[in-house]
This record gives C-alpha cells, sequence and structure tokens, in this order.
C-alpha cells in the first residue's frame, strides 16, 4: 500500500508539471493593423488606395485618410493569399519615369518590391457578392487570413499554417499505422 | 414589238419593288426588346486556371463599367435578391476561355514582350436562361500598366457591347461600332 502511493506521488507531481509546461492551444493573435494598397473592390473606396488594414471584433476594417470601410468576417466567403512584384516608383511619376533620356526609365523599372496580395469574396446584405484585393509587404497576407478565419470567414484553400499541422498530424497517423 | 417593251418594263418595275424593301432593311437588334437591368454573374474559370485576384477584377471591373457606362437602369451583383423582381432582365454569364499572364518587368523592359491577355465567353441571357447574345472578348495590355489592367480593358470592352446591344437606350446594335463578332 506504502509502495503504490509513493510511486503515486511522483507520478502526480511529474504529469502536474507537464501540464503546466505544455503551451495552451490558442487561437492565432489578430496581427495589429498593417499598411495595405486597395487595388479594386470595397464599395466607395477609390482603385489603388492606400491606408491601412485590420481584423478585429469579428471584421475587416480597411481605413484610408478618406473613408473607412468595414467587411463582416463571417460574410467573407472565400479568401486567397498569392505574391506579385511591383514597381517601387509607381503612379504618375512611375510613368512619367518611362520617358528618362538614356534608358534610365527601363533601369528605374527594373527596381521593384515583392507584395503579398490577398482577395477576398463576400456577400453584402442583400445577398450581392462583392470582391476585393488587397496588397501589402511581403510576409503579411498570411496572418490576415488566418485571422480571419478564426474570426468565422471561409476558405476555399486551408491557410499555409494549418494545412502544415494538418500533414504534420497525418504523417503522425501515418507513421503510428505503420 | 410593244408588247415585249411593256413586259420588259413590267419585270424592271417588279424586280425593284422586290429588291428595294431588302436594300433598305435595317439590322434587327438581337434582343427582343432592350433590357432595363442587368445582373453579372462571377466568373467561372472553366477548364483554364485564373488567379483568384484576376478574377475577382474581371468580375468588379465590369460592375464598375456597366455603371459607369450608364446603359441600364440597375446593374445587379452575382446573388442579389433584388433581381428577382427586376423587369426586363439580362443576365450576363462569363467563362475564361484564353489567359496569358504576361510579365509587366518584361514588358518594361522589352516593350514588345510579357503582354497579358484573358480572353473570355460573354453569354447574355433573359431571366428564363434564353440565350440573346454571346461573343468573345479579349482584355490586353501590352505596355503600361500592371497584368491586372488586362482586366479593365475586357471589362471596357464588355460593357461597351451590352450597352450597344441590349440596353435600354442602345442605338440599335451595331457590331461594327463596338468592333466584335457575335458567335451566334
Amino acid at each position: 500500500m506504502k509502495l503504490s502511493r509513493i510511486i503515486l506521488w511522483p507520478l502526480v507531481i511529474v504529469l502536474g508539471t507537464l501540464t503546466s509546461l505544455c503551451p495552451a492551444q490558442q487561437p492565432p493573435p489578430a496581427p495589429a493593423s498593417i499598411e495595405a494598397v486597395q487595388v479594386i473592390g470595397l464599395a466607395g473606396v477609390k482603385q489603388n488606395t492606400k491606408g491601412s488594414l485590420k481584423v478585429e471584433n469579428g471584421s475587416l476594417t480597411f481605413a484610408s485618410s478618406k473613408k473607412t470601410c468595414e467587411v463582416p468576417a463571417a460574410s467573407i466567403q472565400d479568401v486567397v493569399t498569392g505574391a506579385d512584384s511591383q514597381r517601387v516608383i509607381g503612379g504618375t511619376v512611375g510613368t512619367l519615369s518611362r520617358l528618362a533620356p538614356y534608358g534610365g526609365g527601363t533601369a528605374l523599372s527594373l527596381l521593384r518590391s515583392k507584395v503579398d496580395i490577398i482577395t477576398i469574396q463576400y456577400r453584402d446584405p442583400d445577398g450581392g457578392l462583392h470582391g476585393a484585393i488587397f496588397t501589402m509587404p511581403l510576409g503579411k497576407a498570411e496572418s490576415i487570413k488566418q485571422a480571419l478565419l478564426a474570426q468565422g470567414a471561409h476558405a476555399s484553400i486551408p491557410s499555409q499554417a494549418k494545412s502544415n499541422s494538418d500533414s504534420a498530424l497525418q504523417s503522425e497517423a501515418m507513421e503510428q499505422t505503420n | 414589238m410593244k408588247t415585249m417593251r411593256r413586259v420588259t418594263i413590267l419585270c424592271i418595275f417588279i424586280a425593284r419593288l422586290t429588291v428595294t424593301p431588302l436594300l433598305c432593311e435595317q439590322p434587327k437588334p438581337l434582343a427582343s426588346s432592350p433590357a432595363a437591368a442587368i445582373e453579372v454573374d462571377m466568373i467561372q474559370a472553366g477548364e483554364i486556371s485564373l488567379p483568384a485576384e484576376f478574377q475577382v477584377a474581371v468580375y468588379e471591373n465590369l460592375v464598375q463599367e456597366l455603371q459607369r457606362q450608364g446603359g441600364f437602369s440597375q446593374v445587379y451583383r452575382d446573388g442579389d435578391r433584388n433581381a428577382a423582381n427586376a423587369s426586363g432582365l439580362v443576365v450576363l454569364h462569363t467563362t475564361v476561355i484564353g489567359f496569358k499572364q504576361g510579365s509587366e518587368l518584361k514588358r518594361d523592359v522589352t516593350t514588345v514582350g510579357g503582354a497579358t491577355s484573358i480572353t473570355i465567353h460573354c453569354q447574355f441571357t433573359d431571366k428564363e436562361g434564353k440565350v440573346l447574345l454571346e461573343r468573345d472578348i479579349t482584355g490586353k495590355v501590352r505596355l503600361i500598366g500592371d497584368n491586372l489592367k488586362a482586366t479593365d480593358d475586357f471589362a471596357k470592352g464588355a460593357a461597351t457591347v451590352a450597352q450597344e446591344t441590349l440596353s435600354s437606350n442602345s442605338s440599335l446594335s451595331n457590331p461594327k461600332k463596338s468592333g466584335y463578332k457575335n458567335v451566334i
């Protein structure tokens, strides 16, 4: 009887320590607002408007100097991320720079920065389908997507982090069966 | 001799009567009655893989261009419940049949290569699904602008076609004006 108690107590202590050390599974923290460009799609916002994008209180918010637009995460049917590159000097200045002499315009067009693209499709209260495209600094789109999915948005392609964890679980299961 | 002349004159007269209305015939509008409203369906990628941003850009540009050109009193989005009560509604279905993603960098450097083009089959139907008009429309960006500009080019072409042939203030069908050939 005493022997079993001696074995049980250290076991309980060890298990308790291990449990407290294990990190609790929490949803990914919502990223703070990030600089983004609304390429097209938000009602009342001009094309290629610069602003900040954030996910909070169950909605995606794009705020520019003139207007703030909110899209409820639950109304988002699809979120897709991608990548592209764009000219460092864009807009009218970029177009005019093409006329620079001695191939200066061509040289300037070689200066490009990589950007992330996030594309969403959502429904308005009448059921009408809308689409919106945002570009943002490289590596930011995936966190926005994860935050949107955590707040009720849907996606045809699961987020990279989730698919990685799913594939890890699948490989573990495969190893166990083998 | 006299009878012969009379017969000849009579034949010429009959021939003129037959030919004149044929020569003066105006081209008939393709739609039975001008449409007051249009519903734009989300583009179908079909067998061609189209990046999500292009899909959304085509759809949004099309809606914006149809609103901007003002040929229709109402432009409804895919799934809009208000479209069910609209009279004289035309539904625009679009399917990608060709897509070539070029490179802005290549366009900048070479000025001849790297063009982006997108060809879309546009089908205009009435509420019941009867086909009113079918056309293949291409959008391109050859020199200045990013790749998504091809979708804007397409949308302008499609909206012009819709306005000229189907809208309530169209000046009858004039395919030569829009530069696109009818498929049906």
